[in-house]
């Protein structure tokens, strides 16, 4: 705190550090802080919010009227749309999943999602696999093992149920990109 | 000062910043009066945070502005406490800022050499009040759309260019979605930008002229040599008053008060309790929100924010033909005067004592817009009857929610409705006598609680919220048969019988 003087000494005089003086100048800096908590703790709590905001739970869906639909040794792709709640605006969204049996009794249902970045991948008929058109990934089709490209983790294998015939899926949704596989 | 300290010295001259902007010597005998303009500016401040995340979250579209204004309010963390703040600080806006100008009026700081920065607060003192007319519409609800169709017809009866004008302001001949983008726009892009630049205009005009001194110490100086008084000269226009004016100013500086932190103590001091105030008001009362714009309920009678109040019973007061010339007369004749003011006024009294047209015309002008503002207050009109009864801004939401929800295809509501999807449900137009309202709630929410096999849906989340479902609820239990004329009516027996339990629905 080293104040040049200016050549004025009446207009300008150097403030002298008094105890009076530090104690405003700390009650100002107390004042302003807490002015700031005030209105600056409730602008981030809401502006972060989406960073703890719930997402759509798991719930279950009918994916296939007939087991008998579906086909042996060649997983099928189910598209299904649901409405959903995407922020303030009711809207439709379309999911996935890959459905396979080898023998037409035990089933089993994939994320329809890629475990790397999300992609939606295809059935290669020739080579027998998952292929993800992204980047490379190559899953296997019975166990949904990584066979090949960047995906972190197998694919996100979902419960079923089959009941009158009648196949449903725990549809949910994991993060993406890491090895684990954790709600997302 | 640390090592950080003094290298950013070195390159960016914190010390003389200091000195410039701080450290000044400032003029003895300042007042908690003069603690408005710096509370005005941290409530902008408050104004700006608090816009800028509420507008993260806003949809500027008549199919979405509603929902999402309801989304803040319901989802989003602290979201209703931020609408409220803003909506609180907008008020608090107009109070300091009238209350800054009265004190600048009363001191006769706007005389030499303080023009131009009084023609600057008269300009923000109209961009605050811009603010406030624009951000009411943006919630989108019964309230602001009907408001705002008043408000762009007013501007609509100026002479000549009404037409035009009113054009301009809604974004077409009709108040709608043009007008709401509009709206949006220069709320958040084209008048924030104008009271910064006006803003930073007027401090840097503050602090290159200082403070305005005490008005009697201006009005004389005492020689300090003699010691004898020496009036000032009786016009700011004469040429030796700026010699006398700086000699008088510069001997007020003299007292050792200092901006920071003597003036700057007080200014957070005042700013934070106003900004306490605000929170409070927000956390008590927050902004509301009525049902959603319904432009075809002509029965909805609008009312302007209160700081348009006097303005608008002004208007009621007025015959016919002389609505124009007063609706667009008085608001540019209110301009011209403010504006003109400091440049006819050249007077060189200062003190409100020696001022007496001035006295009057503050008298006259507060007194005349408390009572018209008295007057609206008193002359609040009473909402027009629905359904025989005036509905609560719940019920009307529930209503409002009934409507959307198309709960009125399979049910009549008073002969209105119902039988087109499912014939068996029932009428509900006495459902208010049967049912209280946490039955209806519990009803909505899951139907099967109470009829196995009722083929109505379940409506509980995330179908509707809680509170949507209590809404509709609310406007249930308002619906008590259509009244006659002067029968009263029907107080409800409940015969309610709830399930020990509610059993959460079965999945597969």
């Amino acid at each position: 705190m080293q104040a040049s003087s200016t050549g004025d000494p009446v207009s300008d005089p150097e403030p002298a550090r008094t105890p009076r003086r530090r104690f405003l100048q700390w009650l100002s800096g107390l004042g302003a802080a807490m002015a700031a908590v005030l209105v600056g703790y409730p602008s981030l709590r809401a502006f972060f919010w989406p960073t703890r905001a719930k997402v759509a739970p798991e719930h279950w869906v009918k994916v296939v009227d007939d087991v008998a639909l579906v086909d042996i040794g060649a997983p099928v792709r189910i598209d299904f749309v649901e409405l959903a709640n995407d922020s303030w605006v009711e809207t439709r969204v379309l999911n996935s999943v890959w459905v396979y049996t080898e023998d037409g009794e035990h089933f089993k249902a994939y994320n329809g999602h890629c475990t790397h970045l999300g992609c939606g991948y295809i059935y290669d008929k020739d080579k027998k696999h998952f292929a993800c058109p992204c980047h490379h990934g190559v899953f296997d089709v019975k166990t949904g093992a990584v066979l090949g490209g960047p995906p972190p983790r197998p694919l996100d294998e979902l419960e079923l149920q089959v009941k009158d015939a009648e196949i449903h899926v725990k549809y949910q949704d994991f993060r993406l990109g890491i090895s684990e596989r954790i709600e997302s | 000062m640390t090592r950080l300290t003094r290298w950013l010295d070195e390159r960016v001259d914190l010390t003389g910043l200091r000195r410039a902007l701080l450290d000044r010597p400032v003029p003895s005998g300042l007042t908690w009066w003069h603690t408005l303009g710096s509370a005005t500016l941290a409530v902008f401040l408050v104004q700006l945070v608090t816009g800028i995340v509420l507008a993260t979250y806003y949809a500027p579209s008549p199919d979405h502005a509603y929902d999402s204004i309801r989304f803040i309010d319901r989802q989003v963390t602290s979201g209703a406490l931020l609408r409220g703040i803003h909506h609180w600080g907008a008020s608090a806006m107009v109070v300091l800022v009238l209350a800054h100008m009265v004190r600048v009026f009363t001191w006769g700081a706007y005389k030499y050499p303080r023009e131009i920065n009084w023609t600057l607060g008269v300009g923000l003192l109209f961009l605050v009040l811009a603010f406030g007319f624009t951000g009411y519409l943006l919630p989108w609800d019964q309230k602001a759309y009907w408001a705002t169709e008043v408000g762009t017809n007013i501007a609509g009866v100026t002479p000549v260019v009404g037409n035009a004008v009113a054009r301009l302001l809604r974004g077409g001949a009709q108040l709608g979605a043009a007008t709401l983008t509009r709206f949006f726009a220069l709320h958040v892009l084209v008048f924030p930008t104008l009271l910064v630049g006006l803003v930073l205009l007027h401090v840097a005009l503050v602090i290159r002229q200082g403070i305005a001194a005490r008005p009697w110490a201006l009005e004389a100086t005492k020689d300090p040599i003699t010691g004898q008084l020496k009036d000032a000269p009786p016009r700011t226009s004469e040429s030796g008053y700026p010699q006398f004016y700086r000699a008088a100013y510069a001997a007020e500086k003299t007292g050792g008060v200092r901006f920071w932190p003597d003036i700057i103590v007080k200014d957070v001091g005042v700013s934070l309790a106003v900004i306490g105030i605000i929170v409070l008001l927000a956390l008590r009362f927050g902004a509301g929100l009525e049902a959603p714009a319904d432009p075809t309920d002509r029965a909805y009678i609008p009312r302007p924010e209160w700081y348009f109040l006097p303005f608008f019973q002004l208007l009621k007061l007025v015959p016919g033909t002389w609505e124009s010339a007063i609706a667009t007369g008085v608001p540019l004749l209110l301009v011209i005067v403010l504006l003109a003011l400091p440049f006819v006024d050249r007077r060189s009294a200062r003190s409100l004592q020696r001022r007496p047209v001035a006295r009057l015309a503050l008298v006259g002008l507060l007194a005349v817009s408390s009572m018209l503002f008295g007057a609206a207050v008193q002359d609040a009109p009473k909402k027009a009857p629905e359904v025989g009864r005036v509905l609560s801004s719940q019920e009307r939401a529930g209503r409002a929610l009934f409507l959307r929800q198309q709960c009125n295809t399979c049910h009549a509501v008073a002969g209105l409705g119902g039988g087109r999807v499912e014939e068996d449900a029932p009428d509900l137009t006495e459902i208010g006598l049967k049912h209280s309202p946490a039955w209806l709630h519990s009803f909505i929410e899951d139907p099967s609680r109470f009829h196995l096999t009722s083929k109505m849906p379940t409506y509980g989340p995330p179908t509707l919220t809680h509170q949507e479902i209590e809404e509709i609820a609310q406007y249930l239990t308002s619906l008590r048969g259509v009244p006659a004329a002067v029968v009263p009516p029907k107080q409800p027996e409940y015969h309610d019988t709830f399930p020990a339990v509610a059993s959460p629905k079965e999945k597969p």
